[in-house]
């Protein structure tokens, strides 16, 4: 059933005629009803037909995954060919509402963009992402000690919980945590006794009467000012940062440490776990990336360059370099080859929002764990295999280090992560649909579908496929991020931020 | 597929692992050997390496060294004959392409009689790492020579049979560096190329250039003898670090081994007690470069190679000037030969020139 589900599924396709997508629909519904209600169905699906947007979530609820369309929103970013290095997007992150949209870059820059209410008169589009606030977080360093110059690229940005009207993040570069307040003020106090309206103290003997200041409204203006530094306290890159649930303290995780912080206290931290070994010789192993667990304030993960992840409990010692659980995928003999240890280097592990399970990506698929399960990952999805064969190649132009981001949708149903040319890939996990979609100025037309993409691996390239040799490998997305409530994600190519979000009516 | 405006230095060959025994895999292997080495010592240039970039093609290194020497060992024969005259065995490299798997052993063999021979033999030990697994014909040399040197009671079964012999120990000095490096410790000096030895005993054939890695920035890890691999033959390439200026003559001279210069080949020893474990010594062998006349890549990859640190595993690689032509095959371009006989010379001229400073 499932399978003549999923091929009618597959038939779907902008383009076709409505009376197809009258007996797709129709197939569809003979392959999940039973013949009772099946004429109902049959006619109210006929009914849909007309609109193909409805079509399409007549669709999702018939196959019973959300299987949208997305289209695109928004861009932001330059256009020209000519891409300044500091303009490119190192990390992108919704806060906890999704209201606000953080982007850093490699000039240390933070963006923030607001979403605005979606519009009166057009009720069927989400609101737009203004941008809210832009500040610079980080400046270049120079570590006199060891004559380095420490970069001020933005690695992770992290939202903390909004607790009053401002908002905090925390944003990192490889040696250096700031906690960044961005705070409106739509309001100034006029009539100061002290002082005049420009500022200018006033001759104290010449004022003769008291007077309360009155607050007046004034243009909207959005001030980030840093509330706490924390630094040094790594030797190594920081490659993580994750706020705890108990949101008092966060962790920060370089290449062979994890520390953590106390957001009220910056001059010291506790390190949790170092894996550096007294021998810098027998070093064969880094961390490469680090989460909290969601509801539990005891738990993170961490994961290695060598494709295992430590499950640890603070609970159980004050310095976790004993994991409590510890996830590892036996290595399947028959693909190995001289790759295999850098391929399955984990470049991200995610949380999914119920704390059941995690996501983590390697350089070729996504991987969802159950936590209760440490020998093998519950799913894996292939993102781009079609470049195993040219794992040569891509060691030698250095692609094979790429760390891609992965992240979960907000009711953990389906994944994204990114990949080369541009493309970004979405799995729903209930349907074990995929789609493949390509972040361009193409594709950039006000509300317009996204077209699924398709990399041709065999010999015969179909029309509308590429090539996988046509792809170009230095138009990569590694970080992506999607909306905590709705179907807005948010795709880092290079310096541009694409927003794309789902067709609705 | 590759970057824009990167060129492509030769196409690799892009096979399936499971087929150990073919030629293009073994070609494969040696390009990405080839390719991780230089990679490795682009990224040590840098002011801050990438720790997970170092440690990943660390492994890569290791493991490749790792199945060079298995498929080494698997088809060891010990039973073909040392008297196999050197021309032979290079021509049966070149066109014995089903039996490339076996010259390491046979070249092993060799090797162990070339001590006793003389470079003639020596020569044509080395011709035959070419196309063979070099890492794994010094790395079964190295288990070869304590034999003749008596330094070491191991066999040689057990020698070649311990996969982490020498490079692991090469490469766990590089990380050791690395972590001088980033952790600012009194040993981290920034690590130069060896700029101004280099032009010291560089000659346009490229014959071998005697330097000794310093002790400096190499942490104290413990080093398989490595005698036996120096003893070799003057097909080894080792270089003189930046450190030298922290060391006294003393220093420098206390780990060589006269007794071994007074062979034909002689290579600075190792530093320490003769036999068993020395202390922290670095004694850097290359793949030797390739002859300038070759395509730029393998050049550049030359002066990559002699700024790399402590790899003591890798074949001595040269092949005598009558063969080079031979050498010059897609496949094993990588590695062509030296001058060899001015080696020695090369070498007393460089032990005046360090006495004297």
């Amino acid at each position: 059933m499932l399978g003549r589900m999923e091929a009618a599924a597959r038939m779907w396709h902008v383009g076709m005629t409505s009376s197809l997508h009258i007996r797709v629909l129709t197939l569809i519904v003979d392959a999940i009803c039973p013949p009772p209600r099946r004429a109902a169905l049959c006619d109210r699906a006929v009914g849909l037909c007309v609109q193909p947007e409805l079509l399409n979530e007549a669709m999702a609820g018939v196959a019973g995954g959300n299987d949208f369309q997305w289209c695109f929103s928004q861009v932001k970013g330059a256009i020209d060919e000519d891409v300044a290095e500091a303009d490119i997007i190192s990390t992108v992150e919704f806060n906890y509402s999704g209201e606000l949209l953080a982007t850093g870059d490699k000039g240390g820059r933070v963006v923030i963009f607001q979403h605005e209410q979606e519009s009166k008169n057009r009720p069927h589009l989400r609101g737009e992402y203004n941008v809210y606030s832009t500040f610079q977080s980080h400046e270049p360093e120079f570590d006199y000690l060891k004559s380095l110059e420490i970069e001020e690229k933005i690695n992770k940005i992290r939202w903390l919980p909004q607790q009053n009207a401002a908002h905090f993040l925390l944003s990192t570069n490889d040696k250096t945590i700031k906690l960044w307040k961005i705070s409106e003020r739509d309001k100034r106090a006029e009539g100061y006794n002290l002082k005049d309206e420009d500022g200018r103290l006033r001759d104290p003997f010449r004022i003769s009467s008291l007077r309360v200041p009155v607050l007046m409204p004034m243009d909207l203006m959005v001030e980030a000012s840093p509330r706490r530094i924390f630094a040094n306290a790594h030797t190594y890159h920081i490659n993580s940062i994750s706020v705890n649930s108990d949101h008092e303290t966060y962790l920060s995780a370089d290449d062979l440490r994890i520390n953590l912080w106390h957001l009220e206290i910056t001059d010291r931290s506790f390190n949790i776990v170092d894996i550096k070994p007294a021998n810098m010789e027998e070093l064969t192993e880094v961390i490469t990336a680090a989460e909290c667990h969601p509801n539990q304030c005891n738990v993170f993960v961490y994961s290695s360059s060598k494709g295992t992840i430590r499950l640890c409990d603070m609970r159980a010692a004050a310095l976790c370099d004993r994991h409590s659980k510890f996830f590892e995928e036996p290595e399947d003999p028959s693909s190995r080859s001289f790759f295999s240890e850098i391929i399955s280097s984990i470049s991200d592990v995610k949380f999914s929002h119920s704390g059941r399970y995690m996501m983590t990506r390697d350089y070729l698929s996504v991987k969802v764990w159950d936590l209760n399960m440490e020998n093998r990952p519950v799913e894996t999805y292939q993102v781009h295999e079609y470049l195993r064969s040219k794992l040569c190649s891509l060691y030698e132009n250095d692609c094979i280090f790429d760390k891609f981001e992965c992240c979960w949708n907000g009711s953990d149903s389906a994944i994204m992560t990114g990949s080369y040319n541009n493309f970004f890939r979405m799995f729903d996990r209930n349907t074990r649909r995929d789609i493949t979609l390509e972040a361009s100025r193409e594709s950039s037309k006000p509300r317009a579908t996204l077209k699924p993409r398709k990399v041709s691996t065999g010999g015969k390239r179909k029309k509308d496929e590429i090539s996988v040799d046509s792809l170009d490998f230095n138009k990569k997305i590694l970080h992506t991020a999607w909306h905590p409530k709705d179907n807005v994600i948010a795709v880092a190519a290079t310096n541009n931020l694409y927003i794309f979000q789902d067709k609705i009516n | 597929m590759i970057m824009k405006g990167q060129k492509r230095k030769f196409p690799p060959e892009d096979v399936e692992e499971s087929d150990r025994s073919s030629l293009t895999w073994e070609s494969q292997r040696q390009f990405v050997f080839s390719v991780s080495l230089s990679k490795y010592q682009r990224g040590q240039e840098l002011p801050e390496p990438s720790l997970r970039r170092s440690v990943l093609i660390a492994n890569t290194l290791r493991q490749i060294s790792l199945e060079a020497s298995g498929a080494a060992s698997v088809e060891a024969s010990p039973g073909s004959s040392p008297s196999e005259p050197p021309a032979e065995e290079e021509e049966s490299v070149f066109t014995g392409v089903p039996s490339a798997r076996h010259q390491p052993a046979e070249a092993v063999i060799n090797g162990h009689s070339a001590l006793s021979t003389g470079p003639v033999v020596s020569s044509g030990y080395s011709s035959n790492c070419v196309t063979s697994r070099c890492p794994a014909s010094c790395h079964s040399y190295t288990s070869n020579v304590p034999l003749s040197l008596g330094d070491e009671d191991e066999d040689w079964g057990s020698m070649t049979t311990d996969p982490d012999f020498s490079l692991s120990a090469a490469i766990s000095s590089i990380l050791s560096a690395l972590d001088s490096t980033i952790d600012g410790s009194p040993q981290a000096a920034p690590r130069t190329p060896l700029r101004s030895l280099e032009n010291l005993s560089r000659s346009p054939e490229g014959s071998a250039a005697w330097v000794k890695q310093g002790v400096r920035g190499y942490g104290g890890g413990s080093w398989e003898p490595q005698e036996e691999c120096r003893v070799r033959d003057s097909n080894v390439e080792v270089m003189w670090s930046s450190y030298l200026s922290d060391l006294t003559v003393e220093d420098l001279f206390q780990d060589i081994d006269t007794s071994l210069l007074e062979r034909d080949m002689g290579v600075l020893g190792l530093r320490g007690s003769g036999g068993g474990f020395p202390a922290g010594e670095d004694l850097l062998r290359y793949l030797p470069p390739f002859s300038p006349a070759s395509h730029p890549f393998s050049l550049s990859l030359n002066q990559n190679l002699k700024c790399l640190p402590s790899f003591s595993s890798f074949s001595p690689m040269s092949s005598s000037s009558s063969s080079s032509s031979s050498l010059s095959s897609p496949p094993s371009s990588l590695f062509s030969g030296h001058n060899h006989a001015r080696e020695g010379l090369d070498l007393e001229h460089l032990m005046e020139i360090l006495v004297e400073s």
